[in-house]
């Protein structure tokens, strides 16, 4: 973090892609000693991304360092700061505050059969979770990811799955609200999917990220099926505007999801959830 | 040497043509002018007027078809209503009136274009650059002070008479089960009056009336009487029978706007009138909107409480109408002085919108995530453009009830701005909000004869 | 309580020497004190002692806005096409604010824990505590809806001063708390005295608060539906409160091309989008929620984040929201009856 922690460090867009219908991925190369902040930022953590003259607004860390150089934001074009970001190209100049927030305690789930579930853009904050596993596959189980979009022009990183799906000991299973005549998986919600799917709660862990509708019925679902809530982790997003911990928007409770989170387990805000729908 | 800059907002297909017309035929217009194209003249909105004062402009010209030639019938009426009543407000805030001006140009007339274009910058010319957007740095004086009128003291009335009537008919209302809940007022902690909500006819003893009830309670009707009017979503409770509400005449005007307005079905609301001789302030004394109140039995009603009081007493000179008469008789440099003095201690905290039963946007037009009309900033200019924009808003809608003046911490005049506005409405189109079931005629076409000029 | 600290000398001094004293420090400094605002009482910049609302009790707004400003520029934003420069801007200039009453004192100390003690620190919040020192002045009574010995304080509590002052019947007694405070004294010119400050009259009533860990074990009861019926969401209570300091941030144009700036100023979580995010998700939408998280943040989570020391609550029983909820919404009267739910 730079010695003003409301000032951003600036970043030039490298590349900017189309990852869905809204959804572009961003790659922000890091200027003015942004690198040394985020060389080692871990996966769960969030930056804020400032469309200068707008505003700025937090966004799930896309990727692991060792993807780098660059930092990988996914962004959902839907109000003011995501419609300036997407009206801008490569070479522009963004802000980039952070890292912020804690992130998944990927030791701990070392040995562990973990399963993920993302719901459309909360596939982002999965992303380096998988990349991290994928790269040192020997250190955990089995991995089974739950992959769901509306619609599937809004599956995000379409063009990985073949890798995650290469990779040892790993199930990729997709799934979207209603298809169109290009789909040939299955059809439906993704505690659908899950019913289908039906993973052991046996010495692993879930990792959901979604709409918060979807994090209430599939952490539901899960203890439903036997896991137990401090095995749940879920990633959760609000309104912020500090990131800080000082503005005092995006209270869970007595917890802020900017500092406490944007990670928790469900033993820690199972009873706080029905306060964030 | 100084140019205006001007801002002219051209409907397309009358005025932005004359301006083309008058460029063909070499005539010549000034180059001032920062021409924007609007479909209608009546898409020009009082946020896009002030925003070009905002921004800088010196002057703000708009020109339409003539009445009656408008391509989308009378899109222009709208315009002919709405710009002289934003100038009437803005001119009490401090702009000088020749800024602002409103005139119609047809596709073919070129010289007139040419003619008022002309007329108007150098009216604006010779009014010197505009003063109009603060610099933040700059400290302001205290406004002058304004005249205030003699307190009056407050008269007595039969409260343990009408209170006892409203708990008989509220009594009355649940225990049949007309309504779900009676809105009233009752004592609260430190012999303060604030609103009740009462569900049982066993618990209607908490309701009273007394000289405190000045809480305008049809601002809780549209939550009340929508279907899923709950305030906890544990306890969410669908309310499908009417609700009644206590109101006082001036909350009764309320009610008829907010019917004109479509925010609930006159069927799920039983209106509980009651004959009022005023309310009284902390001090005691009759508050200023009682002084010149003109009607003492409620406007509407399903139940009338108490009898039409015997005497009338009418104070003509409440402080609110000398506070005018004062500020106008003010150069225009002096009431911007003053206006900039008062809103200077606002805070922005929207106390007066929300306690205002007119104000029910969603998304408030001054509180957008994208600064799109005025910015978050709590600095003079933003604070200038909330409180005429809002009291624009209300113009033809405001009944009076003076919440939005109590409801704020910092003693801000802004019924003044409202009352000023009223007075306007009044004089221009005979309206008084809330006395029937109508819109606000700044919403409506004209009616009979529009005279140009 | 905390002991305050003293560095041990009283001195007494008259009203004239008092004002003297204001006008000579308001010469190298921006002297903020009670003021009469168009008939309302604030805490606004004098230029000399004459401009001080003398015979003041407590302004309407607490000194918070000294601190964290209702609008203030964090950055300054220059933009082209490819190329963007960043310049911050933090608040410079001394200053001395006179006339702190010990609630509002109180207030500061719970926003220190948020701004200063939690990291990273707020630098334009450090800023200006750093650059400002605090004439206190103690409370002869409580007023008729001060309640600061509920929550632990007292009238004329010392902490968080640099200076006190203590009426007495034609002077004042000075004491220094810190050397911030002590640094300010004439202390040659001023007589030094053995007489000790009276305590403050406290008659108010005590409201208890309930248990801190009960306040989870209320958060279902229908009392809240209850009292925020006629709740209208206005966010008075929090722009009043000394210690209420939700911020929104954002970028504004400013006249010049291509220039903005980042600006923060109040916000509430009263107020109906809060929590609205872009794709139109909006938790706490009922109005009950919000009331109910205000008094629990107040309450119950702002001590859990941040450290308050010995104290439970971030509320300082100053009165200011009692006497400003247009719909007499009494938070003591909503302490009493969380009590006596338990």
């Amino acid at each position: 973090m730079s010695d003003n922690p409301m000032k951003p460090y600036l970043g030039r867009l490298a590349e900017v892609k189309d990852l869905g219908t809204e959804i572009k991925l961003f790659r922000v190369e890091m200027l003015n000693g942004g690198n040394e902040a985020f060389c080692n930022c871990k996966p769960g953590q969030f930056a804020f991304v400032s469309a200068f003259g707008l505003g700025e607004a937090p966004f799930g860390i896309a990727n692991t360092p060792e993807h780098g150089p660059y930092i990988d934001f996914a962004i959902n074009r839907l109000g003011s700061v995501t419609t300036g970001l997407h009206e801008l190209g490569e070479g522009d100049i963004v802000g980039v505050r952070g890292p912020l927030g804690n992130w998944f305690p990927m030791d701990d789930f070392k040995g562990k059969n973990l399963v993920i579930l993302g719901g459309g853009i909360g596939g982002a904050p999965l992303r380096p979770v998988i990349q991290h596993v994928l790269d040192h596959r020997g250190d955990y189980g089995k991995l089974t990811i739950l992959w769901a979009a509306r619609h599937p022009s809004l599956l995000v990183f379409t063009d990985e799955y073949e890798d995650w799906r290469k990779s040892p000991d790993t199930g990729l299973h997709l799934t979207v609200d209603a298809s169109d005549p290009t789909w040939d998986r299955n059809v439906g919600l993704i505690t659908d999917l899950l019913k289908k799917v039906n993973p052991s709660p046996e010495n692993a862990v879930s990792i959901t990220c979604g709409p918060p509708i979807m994090i209430h019925y599939v952490t539901r679902l899960l203890g439903e099926m036997g896991f137990a809530p401090q095995n749940n982790y879920v990633t959760l997003e609000a309104r912020m505007h500090c990131g800080l911990g000082k503005c005092g928007r995006c209270n869970l409770g007595e917890k802020l999801i900017c500092v406490d989170g944007p990670v928790f387990n469900m033993e820690e805000v199972g009873h706080l959830l029905e306060t964030f729908l | 040497m100084y140019e205006p800059k001007i801002v002219a907002f051209l409907c397309t297909w009358c005025s932005y043509t004359g301006a083309d017309t008058a460029g063909i035929a070499r005539l010549k217009s000034p180059a001032n002018l920062r021409a924007i194209r609007v479909p209608c003249s009546g898409r020009v909105s009082s946020e896009l007027v002030m925003r070009a004062f905002n921004q800088g402009a010196d002057g703000v010209l708009v020109l339409g078809c003539h009445i009656g030639e408008c391509h989308y019938d009378t899109g222009n009426h709208r315009a002919a209503k709405r710009i002289p009543t934003l100038k009437a407000l803005m001119t009490f805030a401090g702009l000088e009136p020749e800024r602002l001006h409103l005139d119609w140009v047809s596709a073919s007339e070129g010289e007139r274009f040419s003619r008022i274009t002309t007329e108007f910058v150098n009216a604006v010319r010779s009014l010197g650059p505009i003063s109009w957007r603060v610099a933040p740095e700059r400290v302001l004086t205290l406004g002058r002070g304004l005249a205030s009128a003699e307190p009056v003291p407050y008269l007595e009335s039969d409260c343990a008479g009408k209170t006892d009537a409203i708990r008989a008919k509220a009594k009355e209302l649940l225990a049949s089960g007309e309504v779900s809940c009676v809105i009233g007022y009752e004592v609260g902690s430190r012999g303060r009056t604030h609103p009740a909500f009462i569900y049982h006819d066993n618990d209607v003893e908490r309701l009273v009336w007394n000289p405190d009830c000045t809480h305008n309670l049809t601002t809780y009707l549209p939550d009340k009487v929508s279907v899923s009017g709950a305030l906890m979503a544990a306890h969410r409770k669908s309310s499908p029978k009417p609700v009644a509400v206590v109101v006082k005449p001036c909350d009764a005007r309320a009610v008829n706007v907010m019917l004109a307005e479509n925010r609930f079905p006159r069927e799920k609301v039983h209106v509980i009138g009651v004959t009022c001789e005023g309310v009284r302030t902390e001090d005691g004394n009759l508050q200023t909107r009682c002084m010149t109140c003109e009607e003492r039995t409620p406007v509407v009603y399903d139940t009338l409480i108490g009898e039409a009081p015997a005497t009338f007493v009418h104070h003509p000179s409440s402080i609110v109408a000398e506070n005018i008469t004062t500020l106008e008789a003010a150069s225009p440099a002096e009431r911007m002085e003053y206006w900039l003095s008062q809103f200077d201690r606002c805070i922005r905290c929207y106390a007066c919108r929300q306690a205002c039963p007119m104000c029910e946007c969603p998304t408030c037009l001054f509180e957008r995530d994208d600064s799109l009309w005025v910015g978050l900033g709590i600095g003079v200019n933003q604070k200038r453009t909330f409180h005429l924009g809002r009291a624009y808003h209300l113009a033809g809608r405001c009944v009076g009830c003076d919440q939005c003046e109590q409801a704020c911490p910092m003693d801000i005049p802004i019924s003044l701005l409202n009352q000023r506005l009223a007075q306007e409405i009044e004089k221009s189109f005979g309206h008084r909000a809330g006395m029937q079931a109508i819109s606000s005629p700044v919403v409506t076409v004209l009616a009979g004869e529009y005279k140009e000029g | 309580m905390s002991t305050s600290q003293t560095i041990n000398k009283t001195w007494l001094i008259s009203q004239e020497a008092l004002e003297n004293w204001l006008d000579s420090l308001a010469k190298a400094r921006s002297l903020i004190a009670p003021r009469d605002v168009d008939g309302v009482l604030l805490y606004r910049p004098v230029e000399n002692s004459n401009q001080i609302k003398w015979g003041f009790t407590r302004p309407v707004l607490s000194a918070k806005e000294v601190f964290f400003p209702s609008t203030e520029r964090l950055l300054k934003i220059e933009k082209t096409n490819q190329h963007v420069t960043l310049l911050e801007t933090l608040p410079e200039g001394q200053t001395v604010i006179f006339g702190l009453r010990p609630c509002d004192a109180r207030g500061l100390q719970a926003l220190d824990a948020l701004f200063i003690k939690h990291t990273p620190t707020d630098p334009y919040y450090a800023r200006r505590r750093e650059n400002t020192a605090i004439i206190g002045l103690a409370c002869k009574e409580m007023g008729p809806t001060c309640f600061c010995t509920s929550v632990g304080g007292a009238p004329d509590d010392s902490d968080g001063m640099d200076v006190m002052l203590y009426e007495t019947e034609d002077s004042y007694l000075v004491r220094a708390m810190t050397e911030k405070g002590l640094a300010l004294i004439p202390q040659t010119e001023w007589p030094l005295t053995e007489e000790v400050p009276a305590p403050a009259k406290m008659d108010a009533p005590l409201y208890s608060l309930p248990q801190q860990n009960s306040w989870p074990a209320h958060f279902n009861a229908n009392y809240w539906e209850h009292v925020s019926e006629r709740c209208l969401s206005c966010r008075v209570c929090a722009y009043v409160c000394p210690t209420c300091r939700c911020f929104v941030i954002r970028d504004e144009s400013l006249t010049a091309p291509g220039q903005f700036e980042r600006i923060r100023c109040w916000d509430s979580c009263n107020g109906a989008n809060y929590r609205r995010i872009a794709g139109g998700h909006r938790p706490r939408s009922e109005k009950g929620e919000r009331l109910r998280n205000r008094f629990y943040c107040k309450f119950y989570y702002y001590a859990e984040q941040y450290d308050l020391g010995e104290e439970t609550s971030a509320c300082t029983g100053c009165g200011r929201c009692v006497d400003s909820c247009p719909v007499n919404i009494d938070i003591t009267e909503v302490l009493t009856e969380l009590g006596r739910l338990a």
